[in-house]
């Protein structure tokens, strides 16, 4: 399996990980009256940091466990060259991924206009660049079992 | 449809029944992006067009032809 299929492949469990811990955290934290304050946004802020390093850890754990598991599965060492044809489907699936987050930008803008608040337009802005994120290596895979 | 078609499988054959992986590794990708080449799912560039060319000796012309 080459290395950017691997990646894409990590990439989509750690960002299924991370959004379920994102939405119970913070839809937990919202339950709580959390972000009824006058200070809801900070308070959205330092709790979003507090998961990005966590979802760190996560991203982390999550290679070097796909990791030793494809060399077990496959039983030899897995390849970690990159070429022109990873290169290639790098920049595909990143235009997918762009389209995405731009419309969806747009979106969030519209909404606003419309009259949403602040921290609903923030929660959506994170879970557009985590879906942006998963767009891009859901078409990575897809890619690379098409051209396989 | 691919438009480009290739003989490498059989230049592989005549080159002592070398391996994707032994093709792969001289011209500096992975298997299965000569696996793609092979099958026609890739178009690779003109550089390493060029190498796999010279790795079997040969014009680029033996190894790929275009159609038109």
């Amino acid at each position: 399996m080459p290395v950017g299929e691997r990646e894409s492949l990590t990439g989509l469990i750690s960002m299924l990980l991370v959004m379920i811990l994102f939405a119970w955290r913070l839809n937990g934290l919202h339950a709580a009256g959390a972000f009824d304050g006058a200070d809801a946004l900070q308070v959205w802020a330092r709790a979003v940091l507090i998961l990005i390093g966590v979802s760190i850890g996560i991203a982390i754990v999550v290679h070097v466990a796909v990791h030793l598991l494809l060399s077990v599965l496959t039983g030899d060492d897995l390849d970690e060259r990159r070429d022109e044809r990873d290169h290639l489907i790098e920049r595909r699936a990143l235009t997918w991924g762009w389209y995405l987050l731009s419309f969806g930008i747009l979106g969030i803008v519209v909404d606003l206009a419309l009259g949403a608040s602040g921290l609903r337009a923030l929660n959506l802005m994170i879970a557009l660049c985590a879906g942006s994120e998963a767009l891009k290596d859901a078409v990575k895979l897809w890619l690379y079992r098409r051209e396989a | 449809m691919a438009q480009i078609e290739n003989r490498i499988r059989r230049l592989r054959f005549d080159a002592g029944e070398m391996t994707q992986k032994e093709l792969a590794d001289r011209v500096g990708v992975t298997r299965q992006t000569i696996l793609a080449i092979e099958n026609g799912k890739y178009s690779p560039t003109l550089e390493l067009a060029f190498r796999i060319a010279r790795t079997f000796n040969v014009g680029i012309d033996d190894v790929f032809t275009f159609l038109e």
